[in-house]
């Protein structure tokens, strides 16, 4: 378990670094062009925006931008706006569960398959636009894909039941949801209501992450993977304690 | 084709049955007798159904009239050799008997439900009075029987097809073979009767050993490709037959209607070392005809294409599929990058004909003009959803008033192709992703690609009532990716 995060992020950030520094900024510079009026005078719902701000800050501190695109930097060209380049993407180890795998990483080795961090800016063609701050919170609570998750209240995490969908679609990994599933219920909103209405949508199609077919019932969903479950078990577990 | 062999036990209670309800004045009539109608009342024997035949039999005698009998009931019979399976057939055959028409013609089909199982018939394609669409709204129970009577109205020549369309089941009722085409004529039809025309129903299956319909659990790696892909066969059916072989005679040419009765497939044909003349998609025939080197048709699509003899005698080609990426990359079936052959075409020994002249016009179509449209809608299709839900029978997702014209614009977002279909109303499409349709033609299914935009529009002319919007990826619509446009009489 370990060795596999370890070649997930190591196959990443090697060429995160190198792409950011190229080709990035200079291909999205021609679509993030304002409207003209978009900085006119409106009414602000204070209620709204302090979710909105929130969201921001859990954002920032949850370095969602280390991979989806500006680091820590909200006034990056690229913030949340995905892949930019194949440098950005992911190359995830068909066998990572197989803590025994090869590194070093061959890129034209097929047992690699590749994920690209989404454009999570509020575009309508390329981004979450269409989608409601719901299902962002189903993606971010459940790790279910919010372009295969109906816009509903879900209750249970038993597929079938309590409109969890009863053939899940996951969200490719090396998403982080198994831990930020665990944010309180208004956390997730905020962050929901940052991306969909406080974030400038920028038009940049990320391509679909591949990966072998059965990657959708996801590892990180069952539960003797490791990933753990959701809700988390009561504290103590056997492997923590209380301060006497 | 195949066709049962065995089927004397279930003809004679067919015809038992036929007889006991025939001392039934009417068995489901329809409480609006208006003019766009068939006649509900008639008498429709089942006994007048011929197991088997290649297409359905009209029992009315009066002219402009069209009654026929249909019945879907289990069959054990073979659909590749050497094995039979337990399938579903329309009056015992799969493909079905085909229904052919005539503009004009006023249509009542006795349609009575073997199946162990409610089921439905969906005329996809025409233009008919809600009560006869066939939607899942209105199943067919086990033991049922539902009058389907319509008026063909002039201008709707063309090829179409009727399946079953159960919400939930319609994969595996047309899979275990309930499917069939229909074929409108026009009075006035421009090309000459004497280009000699063939029908193909293309569609595909996956059978084991045992004859058995190999259907997939989604918790396996194939079953997350069939729950993705919709369900794909490595078995690729002609008329039911595996690379049959056709003849034509060097010089001759022939007029194809080809319907993709597939419950995913979606082909890109093109014959080795031709042109075709493409004439005609879902709605019937072009303008003009356009001649192409490969033509790239979707679930429930129709198109006519003029197959021109060029070969010499005794030569022979292959009509094929060509790879077709509609997939997203996980669940791109291994061979999809493979060409395959459906059906040999092969040239007789005589010598050549002279070739006749094709015309240059084939029939106005009408201009919808978008300036009439009082609404633009947008229809976002994701995967197995429209509009971020999936269906709802009792939701109504769309509503238009009748007699409006409206554009619709049909938004895919995610990495897989949709081919998008539209209930009871035919569309003339406006432009794919902002790229005019180069020719005005009719359709009632358009196959939007990946993140992909097609524009239509659509004149909502008569019929009220609920009809389906869905993919017709039947493994998508029986998942719930459907939604109900009500067309309204009312403000």
């Amino acid at each position: 378990m370990k060795a596999s995060s370890k070649a997930v992020k190591f196959a990443a950030a090697r060429p995160l670094v190198v792409t950011i520094g190229l080709g990035a900024l200079v291909s999205i510079g021609a679509c993030t062009a304002p409207a003209a009026d978009e900085n006119a005078e409106v009414a602000i719902d204070p209620a709204a925006n302090a979710s909105v701000e929130r969201g921001r800050q859990i954002v920032l501190h949850h370095g969602c931008g280390d991979c989806h695109g500006g680091f820590a930097n909200p006034d990056s060209p690229i913030w949340m706006a995905g892949v930019m380049g194949p440098l950005q993407e992911f190359a995830v180890p068909l066998d990572f569960m197989n803590p025994s795998f090869a590194y070093p990483l061959d890129e034209s080795d097929p047992s690699y398959f590749v994920t690209r961090p989404r454009n999570i800016t509020p575009d309508d063609e390329t981004g979450i636009g269409r989608f409601t701050e719901r299902q962002i919170f189903n993606s971010l609570r459940y790790g279910l894909r919010p372009e295969e998750t109906p816009d509903v209240e879900i209750s249970s995490t038993v597929p079938g039941e309590g409109n969890f969908p009863p053939v899940p679609r996951y969200l490719a990994p090396p998403m982080p949801w198994t831990a930020f599933r665990h944010m309180p219920d208004q956390d997730l909103w905020d962050i929901a209501a940052y991306l969909k209405r406080g974030v400038r949508p920028v038009s940049n199609e990320v391509l679909e992450s591949e990966g072998p077919p059965d990657f959708w019932a996801s590892f990180y969903a069952d539960p003797m993977v490791g990933f753990g479950s959701y809700p988390a078990p009561p504290f103590p577990t056997e492997k923590e304690t209380r301060t006497p | 084709m195949r066709t049962r062999t065995v089927s004397l036990a279930l003809l004679f209670a067919v015809v038992a049955v036929g007889i006991l309800l025939l001392t039934r004045p009417s068995l489901s009539p329809t409480p609006d007798g208006s003019s766009d109608r068939g006649s509900p009342t008639a008498d429709i024997p089942l006994s007048s159904i011929v197991e088997g035949d290649r297409f359905m039999r009209n029992v009315s005698t009066e002219p402009g009239t069209v009654h026929v009998a249909l019945v879907a009931a289990p069959e054990h019979m073979a659909l590749i050799d050497g094995v039979r399976s337990d399938v579903y057939a329309f009056n015992g055959r799969v493909p079905g008997p085909t229904l052919e028409l005539m503009e004009g013609d006023r249509v009542t089909v006795r349609f009575r439900n073997e199946l162990p199982e409610p089921t439905t018939v969906h005329w996809h394609g025409l233009s008919l009075p809600i009560d006869s669409d066939g939607s899942p709204l209105d199943p067919v129970e086990p033991g049922e029987e539902k009058h389907y009577t319509f008026t063909i109205p002039t201008g709707f020549a063309g090829t179409y097809w009727y399946h079953p369309h159960p919400h939930g089941a319609t994969t595996s009722q047309v899979t275990k073979g309930l499917y069939g085409a229909i074929v409108i004529r026009a009075p006035d039809d421009p090309l000459p009767e004497s280009f000699s025309e063939r029908l193909l129903v293309l569609s595909d299956n996956r059978i084991l050993s045992d004859g058995t319909f190999d259907f997939t659990e989604p918790t396996t790696a194939q079953g997350q490709i069939d729950f993705q892909n919709g369900r794909e066969g490595d078995l690729l059916f002609v008329n039911g037959e595996i690379t049959p072989t056709l003849e034509i005679r060097s010089g001759e040419i022939q007029r194809w209607r080809i319907v993709n009765a597939a419950a995913s497939r979606v082909y890109r044909l093109a014959i080795q070392g031709q042109t075709l003349l493409h004439v005609g998609s879902d709605g019937g025939l072009f303008e003009h005809p356009v001649e192409v080197d490969e033509i790239v048709i979707a679930n429930s699509e129709r198109v006519e294409v003029l197959v021109r003899g060029t070969g010499t005698p005794g030569s022979s080609t292959v009509l094929e599929t060509l790879p077709y990426d509609r997939y997203m990359p996980q669940t791109r079936p291994a061979d999809w990058n493979q060409p395959r052959a459906l059906l040999t075409l092969r040239y007789s020994d005589e010598p050549p004909l002279t070739p006749e002249v094709v015309p240059e016009t084939l029939r106005p179509i009408p201009y919808l003009d978008p300036a009439d449209a009082s609404a633009t809608r947008e229809i976002v299709m994701a995967q197995g959803m429209i509009n971020n839900q999936l269906f709802d029978m009792d939701r109504v997702d769309v509503s238009a008033r009748l007699g409006a014209t409206e554009i619709w614009e049909v938004h895919n977002i995610v990495g897989m192709d949709h081919p998008f279909h539209l209930h009871g109303f035919q569309f003339q499409i406006l432009d794919r992703n902002g790229v005019p349709e180069p020719f005005r033609k009719w359709k009632d299914s358009v196959n939007v690609p990946k993140k992909e935009t097609v524009r239509f529009i659509v004149r909502f002319a008569d019929h009220p009532g609920k009809w389906m919007i869905h993919c017709h990826i039947l493994d998508h619509e029986d998942q719930g990716m459907m939604g109900i446009l009500e067309v309204t009489e009312e403000e």
